[in-house]
């Protein structure tokens, strides 16, 4: 049994030294400074992605968390039952010009759904206060918040000079002043009209185009087939000359000198005029003239001096907006008076789903979320543990428990949707669990959380040093307690974090979710886990879908939500962890 | 040299799958005294010392036959429950094993699942006679809250031994509890061991001749999974019979 121990030769002993050695050297040391500069970059682009997305989320949900309002004041009754009446009531009392039926509905636009909930809650708290001119603030509408937050553009300034006359002309005033006052708004039409030719044009050419086409099949067509055709081709010139037509006639105006009058349009940039008190809206401009609506009254006829007046444009278009000239020159006008007030959004918090963006809330998404993972974490983990134990610490190693494992590790990369269409065919069929509502929600999740958790959790206990094991059985602990008093506690840190991770899974998933109903619009925060309800993922979804702007910024704050609902969870578990791993 | 039998085996034969590590040995284990295992890497000390608490039962492809009597009663036997078997035969391993909590709970965990303390003051008495037994008391009475993995080696397997003697065991089994530990720690231990050999039946595995000629009264001597001989330690290493102990206890391999 004895080993014939041979000595290595003593090497030459410059080996070390040579210049090859040197050369090996270098090249190990530019490969690691390679792979070190590769993981820095690798970890700035990342870094990078992170930052760009937070700014993307955090630029946008900024305006989400405010909300604006208009003062005026009200004639409440104690009793009051038709508040949006009050609010009308309010609007007509406060803008009196605004007399027609289209000027009222554009006020009436301003206001949101939201001011008349605001003084039925506080009815039914009891904190409304009742009354005679009573001064108060009333949400405004999703629309108007959007103009005052600039998402339609800012009013822009133009430089002016000398006096600005008035004069009645028509319904409205004639306006006029000297040195080209108007150039630029005369400048800014006569490129709108450029632009519209050049539509006139761009639709010429497809019917010369269509033209061209029927010309070429002309030769092989006879009899009544020919007739139609060359009728149809006479059409299509008579209308490529007419379109062509109109484009000349823009063209015209728009080469022609500085004293042509153009009519605006709806098409173009607004102009807006603010002299005698009121805003007035150009109809017709020329370089030193216009003619001019009001749409908050003037003084009447008259001359306003220099410096006391201006001209406002805005670029787009009254067409491309959905926030009329004369809303623009309210709000403009309220906001001189400082009626205009900006306070913080909390509304977001406690109100649920609705149609209406300003008064649309995540409350319900919120508690649909947390009521989804509690469900799911109820049944996950507990079923997850167990079953990991099981695997790892009692089951016989044959063949049912090989076919067992595989299939839980091939259900960890199942795609999520087929865990829904299983929860819509077994859960909401079969056993009739409430559609849309987080128990639902929670079983199917659970389903989906449950591979990661238990692979995971075998995972973590597999790495228990089993000297832990000897030691208990050692002493005469059975299997069972040496489990549940040494290695379940040692295993828990890594149990929690497979689990977290499923969760956080869970929490982000839509697409199981969308199958057993949680995308329905629902306006309830849920009191239950049979509840119909929606989840904070699905609420992004939809806002995301919405057609009305101001869904946009409250997407982004949804997000926002969802993402510090994470970092709580995440926290949860670190601290658990912590606390785990403190007690050795 | 009367001391009573306490283990009593014959024809003891251990498989793992298709390796004999145990061929056909029989062996009688005296009470009261300290049993030392010697042999070669992989002979099957550790085996045949698991045998006696059963500690193979958790090797699935472990397969033991013969008879294997503990004052009597044969371990194997169908209505021994090798759970309270081990409470019986305590364990001691080569790597100290701490649990990953305090000092006090490291020697508790066992008295409190046997039921051994009725309340706490008993509990506190176990844990100090325990320690106390162990040669440990003095140098932790006043941390009994601090985590016993961060002890040293030494106090480590001395709470490893205090551990195992708070169940109230009749045997001590211990593989080779002193290799992990550097020469200072591993006298405290060896000095702790002989003393426990006046009490309990205690057996040991060691790798170290000298060592079991100092602490051990009778030695096993193990070669390819035969015991090969066993009689009082001061004839195996002055008188051996067989030439293979001789080769071994002369250190000409192993
Ligand atoms: N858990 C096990 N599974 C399979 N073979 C084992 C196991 N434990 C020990 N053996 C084998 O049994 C023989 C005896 O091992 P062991 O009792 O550990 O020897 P020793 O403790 O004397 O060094 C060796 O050949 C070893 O490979
Ligand atoms: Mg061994």
């Amino acid at each position: 049994m004895t080993d014939i121990i041979r000595t290595p030769a003593a090497p030459d002993a410059s080996f070390h030294a040579s210049d090859e050695a040197a050369a090996r050297l270098r090249k190990r040391r530019a490969a690691e400074t390679r792979l070190r500069v590769y993981g820095i970059l690798a970890i700035s682009l990342a870094a990078l992605a992170l930052v760009a997305l937070m700014w993307n989320i955090v630029s946008r949900t900024i305006n989400a968390t405010t909300e604006h309002y208009i003062a005026m004041e009200a004639t409440i009754a104690e009793d009051e039952d038709d508040f949006l009446g009050v609010v009308k009531d309010a609007a007509k009392a406060a803008f009196p010009y605004a007399s027609g039926r289209r000027e009222r509905r554009d006020i009436y636009g301003l206001f949101s759904d939201g001011a008349a909930d605001d003084m039925r809650r506080e009815q039914t708290e009891g904190t409304l206060v009742a009354g005679e001119g009573i001064e108060r603030r009333f949400l405004m509408s999703d629309t108007a918040d959007l103009y005052m937050r600039g998402t339609f553009g800012a009013l822009e300034g133009q430089a002016t000079a000398g006096p600005l006359t008035l004069t009645e002309e028509g319904g409205g005033y004639r306006l006029d002043a000297a040195d080209g006052a108007f150039s630029e708004a005369l400048g800014r039409a006569k490129a709108g009209l450029a632009r519209e030719a050049a539509d006139w044009r761009a639709q010429a050419r497809r019917q010369a185009a269509g033209i061209e086409t029927l010309t070429a099949r002309l030769p092989d067509l006879t009899g009544a087939e020919r007739e139609s055709t060359l009728a149809q081709i006479a059409r299509f010139e008579a209308e490529r000359d007419r379109l062509n037509g109109l484009a000349d006639g823009l063209d015209a105006l728009v080469t022609a000198g500085r004293d042509v009058q153009i009519d605006l349009t709806n098409r173009m940039a607004s102009f807006f005029v603010a002299a005698r008190g009121g805003i007035l809206k150009l109809t017709k401009v020329s370089a030193d003239t216009a003619l001019a609506v009001p749409l908050v009254p003037v003084e009447g006829a008259g001359t306003a001096p220099d410096g006391a007046w201006s001209l406002r444009i805005l670029d787009r278009p009254e067409i491309g907006r959905p926030v009329k000239d004369r809303q623009v020159a309210i709000l403009e006008t309220l906001k001189a008076e400082g009626r205009i007030e900006e306070v913080a959004n909390w509304r977001f918090f406690s109100l649920s789903d609705s149609t209406q963006p300003e008064i649309a809330g995540i409350k319900g998404a919120l508690v649909g979320s947390a009521l989804t993972m509690l469900v799911t974490f109820c049944l996950a983990f507990p079923i997850g543990v167990m079953a990991a134990i099981y695997l790892e610490e009692f089951a016989p190693k044959n063949r049912l428990t090989d076919f067992i494992e595989v299939n839980i590790n091939n259900l960890a990369a199942v795609p999520s949707i087929v865990f829904g269409l299983l929860g819509l065919a077994v859960f909401l069929n079969f056993f009739g669990t409430p559609r849309s509502s987080p128990l639902a929600g929670g079983l199917v999740l659970a389903l989906m959380t449950l591979p990661t958790i238990i692979i995971a959790a075998r995972a973590a206990i597999r790495a228990v040093p089993p000297s832990i094991r000897w030691a208990a059985m050692g002493i005469g602990a059975s299997r069972t307690q040496t489990v549940f008093h040494h290695v379940l506690p040692l295993a828990m840190p890594g149990i929690l974090t497979g689990t977290i991770i499923g969760m956080a899974q869970a929490l982000g998933e839509t697409a199981p979710l969308l199958m057993i109903g949680m995308v329905a619009f629902i306006t309830a925060v849920p009191e239950g886990i049979t509840d119909s309800a929606t989840v904070l993922p699905v609420q992004i979804f939809n806002w995301a879908n919405a057609s009305e702007r101001a869904f946009d910024m409250r997407t982004a704050a949804a997000i926002a939500v969802l993402l510090l609902f994470l970092v709580l969870m995440n926290a949860l578990a670190i601290f658990l962890r912590k606390r785990f791993e403190r007690r050795w | 040299m009367t001391d009573p039998i306490k283990f009593r085996c014959e024809g003891v034969n251990v498989w793992y799958g298709d390796t004999h590590a145990i061929k056909d040995n029989d062996i009688d284990i005296h009470d009261k005294s300290v049993t030392a295992f010697i042999g070669p890497s992989g002979c099957g000390k550790s085996t045949f010392l698991r045998c006696l608490n059963r500690m193979n039962d958790t090797i699935d492809i472990c397969r033991i036959t013969g008879s294997l009597t503990l004052d009597g009663q044969d371990i194997y036997a169908r209505g021994i429950d090798p759970v309270q078997l081990r409470a019986r035969v305590g364990m001691v391993f080569q790597k100290p094993n701490p649990f990953p909590k305090s000092i006090y709970d490291n020697i508790a965990y066992g008295p409190r699942i046997h039921g051994l303390a009725r309340n706490r003051a008993d509990l506190d008495a176990i844990v100090e006679d325990s320690l106390r037994s162990a040669g440990l008391w003095d140098e932790v009475k006043d941390r009994l809250d601090a985590p016993g993995t961060g002890l040293s080696g030494g106090q480590q397997q001395r709470l490893c031994i205090a551990r195992a003697i708070a169940t109230k065991p009749e045997v001590l089994l211990m593989d080779e509890p002193c290799s992990a530990l550097d020469p200072i720690a591993t006298e405290t231990v060896e000095e702790l061991i002989s003393g426990l050999g006046e009490r309990y039946c205690v057996v040991i595995v060691t790798h170290s001749m000298q060592q079991a000629n100092r602490i051990s009264q009778r030695t096993a001597f193990f070669h390819l999974g035969n015991l090969v001989e066993y009689d009082t330690t001061d004839r195996i290493f002055s008188t051996p019979q067989d030439e293979r102990t001789v080769g071994y206890v002369s250190g000409r391999f192993g």
